[in-house]
C-alpha cells in the first residue's frame, strides 16, 4: 500500500515538473547549441556598417555576420531571476543568443553575492571566457573587484551590466584601473531625476485639485525598494529633489512628507525585495491614519519601482481611491515601466513612470558580445556601442572610456 | 469550559492559604506565564501615548485585516510544529499558488493575459486548484517526513527550493517573461477585498471580505483540531509518536495529513495574496514562513511538541502585526523593527521552555 502511494507520489512530482517544464520555452538557466554558421539578428547587420569606434582598427568588428562564436563560451549572471525587470531583459537577451547560435549560461545569484561568486568561480573553471555580470551587491566595489581579478586570471572580459559596481563619488575607480572590464547600465541617478522632473510638472499643471486639504501644500509618501542600493537611494532623493525644484520655480512650496515625526522620509520593504506585498501593507497601515476625511491624506505617492506602485495602487483601491471615475485619484509614480505599470497608467490608476528599455539592454549587450568576440578590448566595445545609431540612445560616461550608459525616459502613457 | 468567575476564585483562594515565598514565586510564575499578554497590552498604551490613532477604528480594521491575511497560514504551519517539525516551503507555496489563482482570473479586457485565450473562470474552480496544488506540495513534504522519517526542516527546505524553481519558470513561460501578473478580473477582487460588511452596514465598517474567510478558516481550524479524532492524534503523535503509534494512532497516516492540511492552507493564502497585492511576482511569499513560524511559537505552540493552542496562533499573528503597525505609527525604522521582533521572539520562546522545564 504504501509502495504504491510513494509511487503515485513520485509520478504526480514528475507530471508536475514536466508540465511546467513544457510549457516554458525559455525559462531558467538554457544553454543553446553551438551552431557557429548561422546568421545573425537582423538589428545587428542593420547596424553594422555605420558604426565606427575612435580606435578605428576594430571596425570589422561589428559586421555581425562573419564574428565567430564557436569559441565562445558566455556567462550572463544575473542577481535574482525573480526580478520582473531583470526577467524580461533576460528573455530578450537569450533570444538574441539563441538566434546567434552562442554559447550561453544564465545563473541566478538569487540576491546573494556569495552565490553569484561561487558561480563566476564555477564558471570560470569550466571553461566560460566571457562574464557579463549583474552584480548583486550594486555599487560594492570590492565585490566587483574581486571578479574583476578572477577573471583576469584567465585572461576573461567581464561586462557589468544594470547594477552600479562604484560606490557614490569613486566613478572610475575600477573601471579606468583595469583592461578587461566594461560597463552597460543606466545613470544610476538620472532615473531619480526624470522621475522627479516629471513629478515635478505634473504637480504644477494639477497644484490644486491635488491639494486635497487645501492646506497649499503637497503631503507625500516615499516607498523605497531597498537599503543600501545605489539606485534605491539616488531614486528616493532625486524623486523628491527635482521635484521640489520645479515646484519652486513655479512659485509653490516643497514637497512635506506625510508624516512629521518620521525623519527617515521613506518607508523601506524589509526584505530588501522592492516588492509590492511590502508597500500595499505600508500604504494599507499609512491610509488607517491619514484620510481624505481626516483632512492629512497622504496627495502623492513616490515609489522606487513600479511593483512597489502597482503595490500602493491596491492598497488606495481597496481604500476607495483610485477607482477611476467619481473616485479621487492620488497620483502613483514608479520606475521601470513593467507592463503592469503601462496597464495601470492606461487605466488612470496610476500616473507616470521612467522607462528602460528591456529590448535596449539586451540589444547593447549583444553588440558588446559581437565586439569582443571579433578581438575588440572592452573599452573598444563600448566606444563602438556609444557610436552605433539604432533605435536605442547609448552615450559614454564623463571620463570612463569603458562605461556606456543606456538612456531612461518618463511614460505616462501612450 | 470552566467557569473563569469560579476558577479566578480558586486561585485567590489558593493565594491566601500560601506563605510569604510561595506568594513570591506565585506572583513571578503569573507574570512570566503572562509576559507576552503583559507586553501586548504596555505595547498599545505606550504607542497610545506618543499617537492615539493607534485605537482608532480604521487602525483597528486595518490590524484585524493584515491579522486575517496572515492567521490561515500560521493555523497550518501550527500543526507541523505541534508535531516538533516546521515547515519552509510555506511562502514559496504561496508564491506558486498567488501565480496560478492570478494567471487564471486576469480581467478579459487586461492588455497583458498571460493565458491568450482563456474565457472566464469559477471563482470556486480556480480556489479549489490553489488547494490541491497547495496541498500536493504539503502531501509531498508529509510523505517524506513520514515515511523516511527525515526531518521537515530539510523536507520543506528541499520542496522550498523546487517549489520556487516551478514558480520561475511558470513566469518566464507564456511569453510572460516574468513580468508582475495583474489585471486580475473585477470579481476576483471584489470577493476578496471588497466589502460585504461596508454594504451591510451602510460604509461604517469596511471591512474587506477576506477577514470573513479568515474567521471561517479559523473555525474550520478550531474544530480539527479539537474536535476530531484527527486532531487528538496530531497532539498525540506531537507528544510522543511512539507511544502514540502503540496505542494504535497511525502515525504516517497522521503526519502526512498534518502536512497536507498546511499545504492548503497555504494553498488559500496565495488564493488571497494574489487579490490582496494585486501584483505578483516570484517573490510574493518571499519569508512568509519565518513570520508565521514566529507567530506560532509566540503564541505558545511548542517546538517540543504537542503543545498549542488556535487562540494562541491568533494572538502571535495578532501580537506581530500590531507590532508592525505600531512601529509605524510611532514612525520607528524598519531596521529596529527586526531587533524588537527577534527580542519578543527569544524571550516567548524562553518562557515557553521555563514552564516546560518546570514541569519536568
Amino acid at each position: 500500500m504504501k509502495k504504491i502511494l510513494a509511487l503515485i507520489l513520485a509520478l504526480a512530482m514528475v507530471f508536475c515538473l514536466a508540465a511546467c517544464g513544457g510549457s516554458s520555452d525559455d525559462g531558467g538557466s538554457s544553454s543553446s547549441g553551438t551552431s557557429s554558421g548561422s546568421s545573425t539578428s537582423e538589428a545587428e547587420s542593420s547596424t553594422g556598417s555605420d558604426s565606427e569606434d575612435e580606435g578605428g582598427d576594430s571596425g570589422e568588428a561589428t559586421e555581425g555576420g562573419d564574428v565567430d562564436y564557436s569559441d565562445l563560451n558566455v556567462g550572463i549572471f544575473w542577481y535574482s531571476f525573480s526580478d520582473t525587470f531583470l526577467s524580461t531583459v533576460r528573455a530578450s537577451l537569450d533570444d538574441l543568443l539563441d538566434e546567434a547560435g552562442i554559447t550561453y549560461t544564465d545563473y541566478d545569484g538569487n540576491g546573494s553575492q556569495t552565490t553569484q561568486n561561487e558561480s563566476i568561480t564555477t564558471a570560470l573553471t569550466n571553461g566560460c571566457n566571457l562574464l557579463l555580470v549583474n552584480l548583486v551587491e550594486s555599487g560594492s566595489e570590492d565585490a566587483a573587484q574581486s571578479i574583476i581579478e578572477e577573471a583576469a586570471g584567465y585572461g576573461v572580459n567581464v561586462i557589468f551590466y544594470n547594477r552600479t559596481i562604484e560606490a557614490d563619488g569613486n566613478e572610475g575607480a575600477l573601471l579606468n584601473a583595469y583592461d578587461n572590464v566594461g560597463f552597460l547600465g543606466t545613470d544610476a541617478p538620472e532615473a531619480g531625476h526624470i522621475q522627479g522632473q516629471m513629478i515635478g510638472e505634473y504637480l504644477v499643471a494639477n497644484y490644486d485639485s491635488l491639494d486635497l486639504n487645501g492646506d497649499g501644500v503637497i503631503s507625500y509618501a516615499m516607498m523605497k525598494g531597498q537599503e543600501g542600493n545605489a539606485e534605491a537611494i539616488y531614486r528616493t532623493q532625486y524623486g523628491v529633489e527635482d521635484a521640489n525644484a520645479v515646484l519652486v520655480e513655479a512659485g509653490y512650496p516643497e514637497l512635506e512628507y506625510f508624516d512629521s515625526s518620521n525623519t527617515a522620509l521613506y518607508q523601506v520593504d524589509a526584505n530588501g525585495a522592492w516588492s509590492a506585498s511590502a508597500a500595499t501593507e505600508f500604504m494599507q497601515t499609512n491610509l488607517s491614519q491619514y484620510s481624505e476625511a481626516n483632512g492629512n491624506m497622504i496627495e502623492l505617492v513616490i515609489c522606487n519601482n513600479d511593483d512597489m506602485a502597482a503595490g500602493v495602487v491596491t492598497a488606495l483601491q481597496a481604500a476607495g481611491y483610485n477607482n477611476g471615475e467619481g473616485t479621487t485619484t492620488i497620483p502613483v509614480f514608479g520606475v521601470d515601466a513593467t507592463d503592469t505599470a503601462k496597464e495601470l497608467i492606461a487605466n488612470g490608476y496610476m500616473t507616470g513612470t521612467v522607462s528602460q528599455s528591456n529590448t535596449g539592454y539586451a540589444y547593447g549587450l549583444k553588440f558588446m558580445i559581437d565586439q569582443l568576440a571579433s578581438g575588440a578590448t572592452p573599452t573598444e566595445a563600448a566606444a563602438a556601442l556609444a557610436e552605433d545609431t539604432s533605435d536605442y540612445t547609448f552615450t559614454l560616461a564623463e571620463d570612463i572610456a569603458c562605461k556606456v550608459y543606456m538612456a531612461y525616459s518618463s511614460y505616462t502613457g501612450e | 469550559m470552566n467557569n473563569p468567575v469560579k476558577s479566578l476564585r480558586q486561585t485567590s483562594e489558593r493565594y491566601k492559604a500560601m506563605d510569604g515565598k510561595d506568594r513570591r514565586g506565585f506572583i513571578v510564575d503569573t507574570v512570566l506565564n503572562n509576559a507576552i499578554y503583559i507586553i501586548l497590552i504596555v505595547f498599545v498604551i505606550f504607542t497610545y501615548t506618543r499617537n492615539p490613532n493607534i485605537v482608532s477604528g480604521s487602525s483597528i480594521i486595518n490590524i484585524i485585516s493584515l491579522t486575517a491575511a496572515n492567521l490561515p497560514m500560521a493555523l497550518g504551519i501550527g500543526g507541523c510544529i505541534v508535531l516538533t517539525g516546521t515547515d519552509l516551503s510555506a511562502g514559496r507555496t504561496v508564491g506558486l499558488t498567488a501565480a496560478i489563482s492570478a494567471t487564471l482570473l486576469q480581467s478579459l479586457t487586461t492588455t497583458n493575459k498571460f493565458y491568450d485565450n482563456l474565457g472566464e473562470v469559477p471563482l470556486l474552480l480556480v480556489l479549489l486548484i490553489a488547494l490541491l496544488v497547495g496541498g500536493l506540495v504539503g502531501l509531498v513534504n508529509g510523505f517524506f517526513v513520514a515515511r523516511f522519517q527525515l526531518h521537515p526542516f530539510i523536507v520543506t527546505l528541499a520542496t522550498q527550493l523546487i517549489v520556487y524553481g516551478i514558480c520561475l519558470l511558470y513566469y518566464m513561460s507564456h511569453d510572460n517573461n516574468g513580468q508582475s501578473i495583474s489585471g486580475l478580473s473585477d470579481t476576483y477582487k471584489n470577493a476578496i477585498t471588497g466589502s460585504v460588511i461596508s454594504k451591510l452596514t451602510g460604509g461604517a465598517l469596511v471591512i474587506p471580505n477576506y477577514v470573513i474567510y479568515a474567521v471561517i478558516v479559523l473555525l474550520i481550524m478550531w474544530f480539527i483540531w479539537n474536535k476530531t479524532t484527527f486532531g487528538k492524534n496530531m497532539f498525540a503523535v506531537g507528544s510522543n509518536a511512539e507511544a502514540a503509534n502503540v496505542s494504535g494512532v497511525n502515525v504516517f497516516f497522521t503526519t502526512m495529513m498534518v502536512h497536507t492540511l498546511a499545504g492548503i492552507t497555504y494553498g488559500y493564502t496565495g488564493f488571497i495574496e494574489a487579490a490582496r497585492i494585486g501584483s505578483n511576482t516570484a517573490n510574493t511569499g518571499l519569508n512568509y514562513e519565518s513570520d508565521a513560524i514566529a507567530a506560532c511559537v509566540i503564541g505558545g505552540v511548542s517546538f517540543v511538541g504537542g503543545t498549542g493552542t488556535i487562540g494562541g496562533v491568533v494572538l502571535g499573528v495578532f501580537l506581530l502585526r500590531i507590532i508592525f503597525v505600531g512601529l509605524n505609527f510611532l514612525s520607528v525604522s524598519g531596521n529596529m523593527q527586526y531587533i524588537i521582533k527577534g527580542a519578543i521572539i527569544l524571550l516567548a520562546c524562553s518562557i515557553d521552555m521555563r514552564k516546560y522545564l518546570t514541569r519536568k
